[in-house]
């Protein structure tokens, strides 16, 4: 970096008059902007050296929106930057033989620019513009009638030309915007018809400017046979030029596929290989291979079904995790089944916890499957953990045993909730029962 | 897998002996599933595709056929086609399907399309036989998973008298629905509701029709929408 560290990058500013070229150099490089734009006009003189140099910023300079998408559209996986580096190095290329003195431009963040002049260049750049080309027309009707012999026949093409360039030019900026952010056709359709527009005004000053004579019948004639070969040029290039339209979209198809492949791909041999290559080496042991294969199952399982507009945090998902850990660490198989789902709140953490004890406990002492329910509405969160063990009888737990007193039943009482315990020969079934509206009076308490 | 029926359905099966098709495109599991299942019950076919399932079930015409949701072959339904190819068969052969897929959209399709069951892949040896002779006799086999889909499907609140039959649970139809989805087998359903266990597979049944015939057409658009689980 040279002597400004912070120097803003060379961007065609929005603040424009033609092409904002010259509000962008001179945030570049901190100058007024009328003083550039005044050079650059000086300059156009100086053998039109300032009107090729505008030129050449405008076609290779980006537009401060356009830098600003190229930034953000960096993606963050660790993947896809090898795809969209070659974007990025083609971006500083454009940018640095601008001939800009100071650092290349990185295409980052918007230039600063003077917000006032902003709003005024936006508002008043075409009426500018229009009042100018009012001026000249002005000027050279006074020129004729001060007896200046002003040819008036390649004046009026040439200015068609000049206009009819300008609209196709101008567009350039615009078909790129919709082409590449959003395809919006709103946008293209009046896209187009300044194309159109713009080409009709070039071909007919073309052709008066050619022909010379000006007279109607010469010119029809002649804008006949132009448009008949523009047909002609157009039915021959349309199928060359659709066969490389789509060879565009199928190689950027086949390049969000390979993305989408090489992410599938990395998650997998983060996870799946993984594990099976930790139960190949504890194939001796039946326990810990379950236990692997039920973790493994749980996390793909939630990558497979995930679904990326679905909320996370809700209840469920926190029973699901839970239930996931009490898995992990005894590895009895947990099912859980849920009905419904609400936000998670401070009470039902609690909640959560009281039944993180309940399945603890029924996967230690039930010592098989243990299924969960929950079913939760606006209103009410019910959760059952049910096991198949032996039973037991509350009151024979030992009273400095806190498992189920403190941690399940004192718990739920304490959120405004409750708690049941229901134990046979056959198993047990722990039920926690919490209103939504308990929630608050607790959180005061 | 919690699919505890066999606890105490055992009075009520038809036969001692069935004849099944299995169908699934995995070999290993196909020779897993026939090592486990009861000795009483004849594998008498198997099939990996569409093509083969629907060609082994109506040349074996067993009585239940264990299907697997996914399966190559054919249009790319799966199980689905393999029953809507074997429909001439319905009432003499019954399917349970069988899937390592929890998605509501897999266990939905498959059951309206006339499985009278749907059980996980993890499903233990016994549990598996008993959910066989179950379906074999008539009977529907819900899993909690299943359960739990159903209530979630048609919503906890019992039907009214005004709503369409079909697109609601009656109040015991909920109870027996929200008791299975809790891990109660049949016989302890029965228990906790004070009825007989022919009774509770009379209101599974009519919850596994209301599953097939509600038109409601929420019910398959909502298992299209609940991706998770």
């Amino acid at each position: 970096m040279t002597t400004l560290p912070v120097r803003p990058p060379l961007a065609r500013s929005s603040d424009r008059v033609i092409a904002g070229v010259c509000s962008g150099l001179a945030a570049h490089l901190g100058w007024p902007v009328r003083n550039v734009r005044l050079g650059m006009v000086l300059a156009c003189f100086a053998g039109g050296a300032g009107l090729v140099f505008y030129a050449w910023l405008w076609i290779m300079v980006p537009t401060a929106d356009e830098a600003v998408r190229r930034n953000a559209r960096r993606p963050a996986s660790p993947i896809a930057p090898a795809v969209s580096r070659p974007a990025q190095g083609t971006a500083a290329d454009a940018g640095s033989p601008a001939g800009a003195p100071g650092p290349v431009p990185d295409g980052a963040g918007v230039p600063p620019g003077a917000p006032w002049f902003r709003a005024h260049g936006m508002r008043y750049g075409k009426e500018i513009l229009l009042g100018c080309g009012l001026l000249l027309v002005a000027g050279i009707m006074i020129a004729q009638l001060l007896g200046v012999d002003v040819s008036l026949g390649t004046l009026i093409p040439a200015a068609a030309v000049l206009g009819g360039a300008s609209i196709a030019w101008m567009q350039l900026d615009e078909t790129r915007r919709a082409g590449l952010v959003d395809k919006t056709k709103a946008d293209q359709a009046g896209g187009w018809g300044r194309l159109a527009a713009g080409l009709a005004l070039v071909v007919a000053g073309v052709l008066v400017m050619v022909s010379g004579s000006g007279s109607w019948e010469q010119t029809w004639l002649a804008l006949l046979a132009s448009v008949a070969v523009l047909g002609g040029v157009v039915l021959v290039l349309l199928p060359w030029a659709l066969k490389f339209w789509r060879d565009l979209e199928a190689e950027r198809a086949g390049r969000i596929r390979e993305t989408e492949r090489a992410e599938i791909a990395a998650h997998l041999h983060d996870s799946v290989l993984q594990t099976l290559a930790l139960i190949q080496r504890r194939a001796g042991n039946e326990h810990d291979v379950v236990r692997l294969a039920r973790a493994q199952e749980r996390e793909l399982r939630g990558w497979l079904f995930q679904d990326p507009g679905r909320e996370s945090g809700q209840l469920s998902d926190r029973i699901k995790a839970v239930a996931g850990e009490v898995e992990d660490l005894l590895g009895n198989a947990v099912e859980v089944v849920t009905v419904g789902d609400a936000p998670m709140t401070e009470a039902y953490e609690a909640l959560v916890q009281a039944s993180r004890e309940a399945m603890l406990n029924a996967s230690r002492h039930g010592g098989g499957t243990v299924s969960v329910y929950l079913e939760a509405s606006d209103g009410l969160a019910e959760i059952f953990i049910k096991d198949r063990g032996p039973g037991f009888e509350l009151g024979d737990v030992p009273a400095d045993r806190l498992g189920i007193r403190e941690s399940i039943i004192g718990r739920m009482k304490r959120h405004g909730g409750s708690a049941a315990i229901l134990s046979t020969g056959d198993g047990t079934e722990v039920r926690l029962r919490l209103p939504a509206a308990a929630e608050h009076a607790e959180g005061k308490s | 897998m919690n699919l505890t029926q066999g606890a105490g359905g055992g009075s009520a099966r038809p036969a001692n002996s069935a004849r099944v098709v299995i169908v699934d495109d995995h070999a290993i599991f196909r020779s897993g599933l026939k090592a486990d299942l009861d000795p009483s019950i004849q594998v008498v076919g198997e099939a990996a595709t569409v093509e083969q399932a629907i060609a082994v079930i109506a040349q074996q015409r067993p009585d239940v056929v264990l299907l697997d949701v996914h399966l190559p072959g054919g249009l790319g339904g799966g199980g689905r086609e393999v029953i809507a190819g074997s429909a001439a068969l319905l009432s003499s052969t019954r399917f349970l399907a069988l899937s390592v897929s929890d998605a509501a959209e897999d266990v939905v399709a498959v059951i309206r399309a006339g499985a009278r069951g749907y059980v996980t892949k993890t499903i233990s040896g016994a549990e598996i036989t008993d959910a066989v002779f179950r379906v074999a006799g008539g009977d529907a086999v819900f899993s909690p998973r299943l359960a739990g889909f159903v209530l979630d499907a048609f919503g906890t609140a019992p039907a009214d008298i005004a709503d369409d039959e079909l697109d609601k649970l009656s109040a015991r139809e909920l109870e027996v629905m929200r008791l299975i989805a809790r891990g109660y087998s049949y016989k302890e359903v029965a228990k906790e509701l004070f009825i007989s266990i022919k009774t509770v597979e009379t209101h599974v049944s009519a919850v596994l029709r209301k599953l097939q015939l509600s038109s409601r057409h929420e019910l398959t658009k909502w298992a299209a929408e609940r991706r998770l689980l």
